[in-house]
Parts: C-alpha cells; sequence; structure tokens
C-alpha cells in the first residue's frame, strides 16, 4: 500500500504541521473563528496519523513509531516554549499604544533593545558577575563536601547527603529572608564580627561596607551561593559515587602521589558532575533576584530585578522582553561556550 | 569497541542539547509565568448583600483584645457579609495587576479599593472607576470640607477619602544619637547605608524636593526637581541608601538597620507604641499629605453594600474607633471630639490632629498632568535602581 510505505513522511509532516498549531494557538497568531480552524487541523492531524496507523498494518505502524514516541515531547515543547518565546520576542519588537495601554503594536522597534543595554547595562554585568563567581564558589564549597560523603561517608553516606538536603525542604524566600536577619546589623555574625574587631579586616576584604554585612554585594554573593549550593553538591556526588576505587589504586600502583592520583584520575571523572552542576546553578542564579531584593542594595540590583520591575511595576513589557530575550540569549551564548572548552566529549 | 563509544559521543551531545533547550526553557518560564498569573486574576463575587473590600495593610481596627473590630460592627450592623483584605501593597504593583483586566473592560473582584490620590486620579481619568452612590449616604456632609471636589477628582463624585496623613522622616534614636529635624539629616554621611526611602515617588522626592526649596503644590515640570533627582541618584550611587522599600520599611527601622527612612505618619505611631526608640517627625522643610481614597472598580455589582459601608465609615463615631486604631488623619467630621472620649491623649497629637504650626509644614502634590508625571515615574524608577 502506497500509504503504508509513505508513512514515515506523514508521521514527520504531522508533528510539523500539529506543532505549528499550537505555536500559532499559545502565542494567540489570530483571532475568534480562526482559532477554531487551527484546532480543527490539528485535530484532524493527530486523527488522521492514528487512522493510519490503524489501518497501515504492522508496516506503517513501526515507521509511525519513532514520531508517535516524539510526539508528546515536541508538542508540549511547541506549546510551552516555542510558543511564549514567539510572543516574548514579539512583545520585545513591540510599541505601546499609550502608556497605560494593553495592547501592543509589533513595530520592529529595535529600540526596546538599545534601552535594555543602555538603560541595564549594569543590572546585566552585575547578574552575570555575580552569579558567575556564586557558581565557583559553590564548586569551591560543594566539590570538597561531595569528595568526602562520597568516598568518606561509609554508613553515614544517606545521613550526610540528608543533611545537604534538609534546608532546601523549607521555601527559598524564607531561606532567603533569613539570611537578612542573620546578617542585619545587630545580628549575630556583625556582633561577633565587632566584639573580635575584625570589621576593618572584613572591610578592607571588601566583604563589609561601612560597618555593615547585610545589603551589601558579598551578601547578594553568599545568598545565591547558599541558595544554590545543592545544584552544585549533587551532582558532584553522582558523578564521584560512580568512580571505582580501584581506578585510584591503580594510578598508585603505578607511583602516583595522592595529589597526582587526584588530578588525573578522580577530578577528570568528576567533571560531568562539575558540569551539570555548573549548568544548574549558573543559569538560575543569573535570572535570580530574590537574593538581590531582600540581601542587596539599590547599588546591586540583578537584571532579575529590573525585568521583574518593568513587567510588574512600570507595565513595560516591551522593554521587559526585550531584557528578557537579552538575558536569555546570553546565558545560551556563554553556556556554549563553555559546552565547547569544557563540556569534553568523553562525558558521558 | 570503537562503535560503544560512538554511541556514548551521541548521548553526551544530546543530554548537552537537552540542556540548551531547559535553560531556555527556565528563562522563558520566568517570563511568562507573571503574565499568566495576572490574567488568571479576575474572577466573579456574588451580588447582592455582600461586599469586598481590598485595603492597605494594618489600616482598619481588627477584633482583638476584646474590642470589636470595624469589620464586624459593619456586618452586624447592616447584614452584609463583607470581605476585608490588605492586598493592597503598592500603588504601581497594584495598577499593574489589575490594568491587563481594567484595560480590557474585564472587571476585578474586589467592588472597592483604595488608591492613592494621584493613583485613584489616574483611574478616573482613565475611566476605570464607576461614580459612587453618595445619593445613598446620609453622612455625606461629615465629610471634610478640604476633600470636597479635591484635584483628583474634581466633580467629586468618584471617590471618597479613606484616611490621609503625612510623610515624614521616622528614626531610630538608638541609631542615630541625636534627634532628626530636618530632610537634609537623610543625607548626612554618619549616616550612610543606614538610609531607607520609599518607592512612592511622591512621598520620598516631595521630601526631597521640599528641602531645595521647591513648592510641590504648583509643580508643574519635570525641570524643576530635576536637581532634586539627581540629589538622590548621587546620594544612590554614594551608597547612603540601604533600600528603597514599601511598607516593610517598618521591620528594619525596628532591627536598627535603618538610622532614619522616609516613613508614614500613622506607621510609625502605631510603632511608637511598643518601641520608644522610634519616632516621626515633620521635616522642617515640609511633609507631604495625601489621602488614600475609596474607588469602585468599573463593573462593581454591590453597589448598595458600598454605599452602607461609605456610610458606615462616615459617622463619626465609627471613624473614631479607626482612628484611634491606625492614627491617621481622619477625612470625617467630629472625629476628634469622638476620640477625645477614647483616648483624650491622642485627640491633643498634632500628628494625628495637626495644629497649625504642623499643618503649615505639609504640602499637597499638584495634580501632574500625564506626560510630567510619566518622567516624573521615569526617571524615579531609574534610580530607584531596579
Amino acid at each position: 500500500m502506497m500509504l503504508a510505505k509513505r508513512a514515515d513522511g506523514f508521521g514527520l509532516g504531522a508533528i510539523a504541521v500539529a506543532s505549528v498549531c499550537l505555536v500559532a494557538l499559545g502565542a494567540g497568531w489570530f483571532d475568534g473563528p480562526l482559532n477554531a480552524l487551527v484546532v480543527l487541523v490539528l485535530v484532524s492531524v493527530v486523527l488522521g496519523v492514528a487512522l493510519i496507523a490503524a489501518v497501515g498494518g504492522p508496516e506503517a505502524r513501526r515507521l509511525l513509531a519513532p514520531y508517535g514516541l516524539m510526539k508528546p515531547g515536541l508538542l508540549w515543547m511547541a506549546l510551552f516554549f516555542l510558543a511564549p518565546v514567539w510572543s516574548l520576542v514579539r512583545i520585545s519588537l513591540s510599541t505601546k499604544e499609550s502608556r497605560f495601554s494593553v495592547q501592543y503594536d509589533f513595530t520592529w522597534a529595535f529600540e526596546n533593545y538599545t534601552r535594555a543595554f543602555s538603560d541595564f547595562g549594569g543590572q546585566f554585568q552585575r547578574a552575570f558577575l555575580y552569579s558567575a563567581i556564586a557558581t565557583v564558589l559553590t564548586i569551591a564549597i560543594g566539590y570538597p563536601v561531595a569528595y568526602v560523603i562520597a568516598f568518606r561517608g561509609g554508613r553515614f553516606k544517606n545521613i550526610l547527603l540528608g543533611l545537604v538536603v534538609i534546608p532546601f525542604f523549607t521555601s527559598y524566600l524564607i531561606r532567603t529572608i533569613a539570611w537578612s536577619t542573620i546578617l542585619a546589623d545587630q545580628g549575630p555574625i556583625v556582633s561577633v564580627l565587632r566584639t573580635f574587631g575584625l570589621v576593618g579586616v572584613f572591610e578592607f576584604l571588601q566583604i563589609m561596607e561601612n560597618g555593615k554585612l547585610l545589603n551589601t554585594p558579598a551578601a547578594v554573593i553568599g545568598g545565591l551561593t547558599y541558595n544554590f549550593l545543592p545544584f552544585m553538591l549533587l551532582p558532584i556526588y553522582v558523578s564521584l559515587e560512580k568512580i571505582d576505587p580501584n581506578l585510584v589504586n591503580a594510578a598508585m600502583d603505578l607511583y602516583s602521589s595522592p595529589t597526582e592520583a587526584f588530578r588525573k584520575v578522580v577530578f577528570p571523572l568528576s567533571m560531568p558532575g562539575v558540569f551539570a552542576g555548573t549548568l544548574l546553578t549558573f543559569i538560575p542564579a543569573a535570572g535570580d533576584f530574590v537574593n538581590a531584593q531582600f540581601l542587596g542594595n539599590p547599588n546591586t540590583t540583578m537584571i532579575g530585578n529590573s525585568i521583574q520591575d518593568q513587567f510588574l511595576r512600570q507595565n513595560n513589557y516591551p522593554v521587559a522582553s526585550a531584557m528578557s530575550t537579552v538575558l536569555m540569549v546570553g546565558i545560551t551564548a556563554l553556556v556554549l561556550i563553555y559546552t565547547r572548552f569544557f563540556g569534553t566529549e568523553e562525558l558521558a | 569497541m570503537k562503535k560503544r563509544n560512538n554511541i556514548n559521543q551521541q548521548r553526551a551531545g544530546l543530554s548537552r542539547r537537552e540542556f540548551l533547550i531547559r535553560s531556555g526553557a527556565l528563562g522563558v518560564a520566568g517570563v511568562s509565568l507573571p503574565a499568566l498569573l495576572a490574567a488568571c486574576g479576575g474572577g466573579s463575587s456574588g451580588g447582592g448583600n455582600s461586599l469586598f473590600f481590598d485595603n492597605w495593610p494594618l489600616y482598619i481596627d481588627p477584633s482583638e483584645d476584646g474590642a470589636v473590630g470595624t469589620v464586624e460592627r459593619f456586618n452586624a450592623a447592616s447584614g452584609v457579609e463583607m470581605t476585608y483584605t490588605e492586598a493592597y501593597n503598592d500603588n504601581d504593583e497594584y495598577f499593574a495587576k489589575i490594568q491587563p483586566l481594567l484595560g480590557a473592560g474585564q472587571r476585578i473582584e474586589p467592588d472597592l479599593i483604595a488608591p492613592t490620590f494621584w493613583m485613584a486620579g489616574r483611574l478616573i481619568s482613565l475611566g476605570w472607576v464607576d461614580k459612587l452612590p453618595l445619593g445613598q449616604m446620609s453622612n455625606l456632609g461629615n465629610l471634610e470640607d478640604n476633600y470636597v471636589k479635591p484635584p483628583w477628582d474634581p466633580t467629586g463624585e468618584f471617590s471618597l477619602p479613606w484616611q490621609a496623613g503625612t510623610a515624614g522622616i521616622a528614626y531610630n534614636i538608638d541609631v542615630t544619637g541625636r534627634e532628626i529635624k530636618s530632610t537634609a539629616d537623610l543625607f548626612d554621611p554618619a549616616f550612610k547605608g543606614k538610609i531607607g526611602m520609599l518607592t512612592e515617588m511622591r512621598d520620598t522626592m516631595g521630601l526631597i524636593l521640599m528641602s531645595q526649596g521647591v513648592d510641590i503644590a504648583t509643580i508643574s515640570s519635570f525641570d524643576q526637581a530635576a536637581a532634586s533627582f539627581d540629589l538622590l541618584a548621587k546620594a544612590k550611587a554614594d551608597g547612603q541608601i540601604r533600600a528603597f522599600t514599601g511598607n516593610d520599611y517598618i521591620d528594619d527601622l525596628v532591627s536598627g538597620n535603618y538610622a532614619a527612612c522616609v516613613g508614614w505618619s500613622g506607621d510609625v505611631l502605631q510603632l511608637g507604641k511598643d518601641s520608644p526608640n522610634i519616632r516621626f517627625v515633620v521635616p522642617e522643610e515640609g511633609g507631604t499629605l495625601w489621602a488614600d481614597v475609596m474607588v469602585m472598580p468599573k463593573g462593581t455589582e454591590n453597589v448598595d453594600a458600598v454605599a452602607k459601608w461609605l456610610d458606615f465609615v462616615y459617622d463619626p463615631v465609627e471613624a473614631a474607633q479607626i482612628t484611634a486604631y491606625v492614627q491617621y488623619f481622619s477625612p470625617v467630621k467630629g472625629v476628634r471630639e469622638e476620640v477625645a472620649k477614647i483616648d483624650p491623649e491622642l485627640a491633643e497629637n498634632p500628628l494625628v490632629f495637626p495644629d497649625t504650626a504642623t499643618a503649615s509644614r505639609l504640602k499637597s502634590w499638584a495634580n501632574l498632568s500625564e506626560d510630567v508625571d510619566a518622567q516624573f515615574a521615569d526617571a524615579f524608577s531609574g534610580i530607584t535602581g531596579a
């Protein structure tokens, strides 16, 4: 049967058409009655494929199977990823009819992007700088802890891992606000530092400003580090856990010093964990606004704060969308570069 | 063996791609969620004998310590079932929340909200509020004369003041170590990093403008304010300002993170009961006078219940209960006499019932044209850093 032989072509076509339909619905390409037509096309395409599978026999079903398996994921992405991105980019190139209007006219308004860079350049820089420092710190803190748990944890392994995770059963917001109490000017940490006369040292190290710890860049970076630590620690732990101790023994048998064994055997084998952890930490940290909101000051705002402010207070969706798009592209570019240099092919 | 390696390589590639896609999805989720939430805000409440008032936090006497709160007294007296919430935290934020609905001609859930006068003026000029049922009120005559047909509501048909008050300087004398009298003190380098400002542009800028000798009652162009904005921008860049906040400045003031901040009179007076080290002053150069006014968002169904409520809170006996608790200026005539019966000391407090000396230092903002308002808002949001 012709139909059966071309089944895979139909499968591919059906997925493509259905994806476009979902993007059209999600992004609101059409008004009113036309949407009903799109839904009709969507349903008939899906039913059509099901029909071909039903009447086409085993051969058709075999050819259609891969597309059928792909469909849920792909259609999900079309509706919840492609459609929003489409809307986002479209609004970022739009202008508002008037200050309080809820209508946006698509006018290729690239000045939104100019404004995103000119007015919020500092916030972009801080977002990337703070999240990069926080990522490095999470590696510095998380790696040794993961190492100890994986290799020296023994029967306490699960308990130790539990201890790492338990604080994170509390809400993200509560934990961050708790830090503002701990770091407050009359709070425990600053009081202790004052008692021991260490404020000057901390100010020299630029961790404190004017005798305060809260509402400084250090507090924001510290908050990010704290909040994203498990996202670094757990992947590193998983990759360390998998390492066969015999490999280290073999290295030692070949006259490796412990340091060399770590550098040449353990560390390279743990790279997939570091790589995954870095992505899981850096990406959300760069867009975070909670830490800068509660632990920062007006000179430490990150791009997430600006996006939130433009969306939810200033009602400036076009500029806010432009900033979001730039953030997304920026992060993607950084991740690509990172992948190119560190995401080596032996990652498996 | 070689083949196996290839498979591994392919897998590595796939998982990386997955990561990229996910990273993008994260970004979008962050962006589209608020819009979605805003879009879901609507809904309808039943008509008839119910009432939904969305007001600012800590702005009414609650039922506590054996006293029966205004909401409960109203419910008992009128038979109306009132829902009273405190979700109105910030004018700009609230506007952003209701804009997509009211702008698209849909109604919002509350029957009554209490925006600050300038925001009420904006809602009135956009045509997003209905006329209040003033004809059904018998206590309308109790409205203080200076709020009759105010600048933000020239016909006086759309709004009635809930409470008024002043923005001045709140300070923690344990931290400052001295009394604060002037707005200039907020820029004292001794308090570097310990000064708070409000995100409410008219209050923060109002104080600074007055300290620069600009009359906010007659201001009409951005040029008159440019120098004051520069002053604020410089203070922010120097690290003088710890944070720009909404109502949550209270916590930082009490905990000693702030030495001084721009604050609202009633808040600080309420606080002063428990913390005598927290003080409030109308600066020498002048404080701002504002009013939060009740308006009915367009499409409200429970108009009769709104009328009953307005009548209730414009009865001086009832209004005195609110004033005794919130300690703001009451827009209702005869409240002072009623408060004297409850708390004679409070009736003499110039920060609740301003004497002529205090009143002479209070100024209210001119009605800014929309373009000028936009310039002020842009300049201010540029400084607040967000």
